[in-house]
């Protein structure tokens, strides 16, 4: 089993999702067993105005913990994530993060650059 | 319905992404068949603000398909000053829910949205030439980029390049010609990787012809490139160009 804690920089309360990643996917949009399948699938929503289809990044979440179970970022995910507000040297697409076990801890910013013109 | 009032809301630091944003309704005002299995959808908003986008951006339909709500993003081909009339163009592609249901629907049918999306945009051109990579119906956004460019004051390059399988897939092709005799710097080129018999012009694998034109024939690497395109050719051709010299951030892309 898995586990993926969601904090939120709103301050809504946090989320924690306990799950087999031998299961996924848990949905359609995103790579399977990402961040992104895994929140849709158990009913928590991350925006991802693409269709998690990495040509956005509205799924843009920032990991606090559990970075080794994630796995590499690709060379798409890392042109995208230049362009995303608030970039850490911790963040990831959830749409392309995939988990493979342990805990995984993700910040959920505030604003995302998408829908500013 | 949310009115245009709430995009104007979002753009401040208001927004908040662990909830749905709220949609937008537009009109089926008119479609147009490019081909048996391309159209273009003409989407009318209600009376009130534009809506705001950049050259290149998309937007996300939510469409309602076997009980679910599908989420899936189309290019803006039309250009931001065309006000309230957004179109999008699209292929049916085979076994896919979405295009099917679009391709289903008629004049007057409602379509919801959000949006604008997208970071591959193109609303300051850069001073340095510009090639446009287009494959396909990967010529709508790439179509109001190349309208603002041509707007600008820049006085730099442009160039389209365009694969499409054959010269009846040569998506606005006259909006294309009519550009490159009209301005002096913008030229057209399109490539067909199927070209029916009497075809003089270019054609071939588009791959190849890019590594001898921009990567062989010369040492120029100043160019900016704007590719877009469905599949992994996308990413080999950025992936062609930065490995040639060319700086990362002058190879812009959007794979779908």
């Amino acid at each position: 089993m898995a586990k993926l804690r969601v904090l939120y920089e709103t301050g809504e309360p946090e989320r924690v999702i306990e799950f087999d990643p031998a299961q996924a996917p848990f949905q359609h949009d995103g790579q399977s067993g990402s961040i992104l399948d895994v929140l849709l699938g158990h009913g928590v929503h991350l925006e991802h105005a693409c269709g998690g289809n990495c040509a956005c990044t509205t799924c843009h979440v920032i990991v606090k913990s559990g970075m080794a179970h994630l796995c590499e970022n690709s060379e798409t995910e890392d042109d995208l994530l230049d362009k995303a507000p608030g970039l850490t040297p911790t963040s990831r697409l959830g749409c392309q993060a995939i988990i493979d076990g342990g805990e995984v801890v993700v910040l959920i910013p505030r604003y995302t650059i998408n829908q500013q013109v | 319905m949310s009115d245009l009032t709430t995009h104007a809301e979002t753009e401040t630091a208001s927004a908040v992404p662990s909830r749905p944003r709220a949609a937008y309704e537009a009109t089926i005002e008119r479609i147009f068949a490019h081909t048996p299995d391309t159209r273009s959808f003409f989407l009318r908003l209600p009376d009130g603000p534009c809506l705001s986008f950049k050259p290149g951006q998309f937007i996300s339909l939510l469409l309602p398909v076997a009980g679910e709500t599908l989420i899936r993003p189309y290019s803006i081909a039309s250009s931001p000053e065309e006000g309230n009339l957004l179109e999008i163009c699209l292929n049916l592609v085979p076994g896919g829910p979405g295009s099917h249901y679009l391709f289903a629907r008629g004049l007057g049918e409602v379509l919801r949205f959000t949006g604008p999306w997208g970071t591959f945009v193109l609303d300051q051109p850069p001073e340095a030439a510009c090639v446009f990579i287009a494959d396909g119906a990967g010529i709508a956004p790439i179509r109001p980029m190349i309208r603002c460019a041509l707007a600008s004051e820049q006085r730099s390059p442009l160039h389209l390049l365009y694969n499409a399988p054959r010269e009846g897939d040569l998506l606005y092709r006259q909006e294309w010609e009519a550009y490159a005799r009209d301005y002096r710097r913008f030229t057209f080129e399109p490539l067909l990787s199927d070209p029916l018999s009497g075809w003089s012009g270019l054609c071939g694998p588009l791959m190849e012809y890019v590594e001898r034109r921009y990567v062989n024939q010369d040492s120029d690497r100043s160019r900016h490139f704007y590719i877009c395109g469905v599949g992994q050719q996308v990413t080999q051709l950025r992936d062609l160009l930065r490995r040639a010299g060319y700086q990362r951030r002058a190879v812009q892309y959007e794979k779908w």
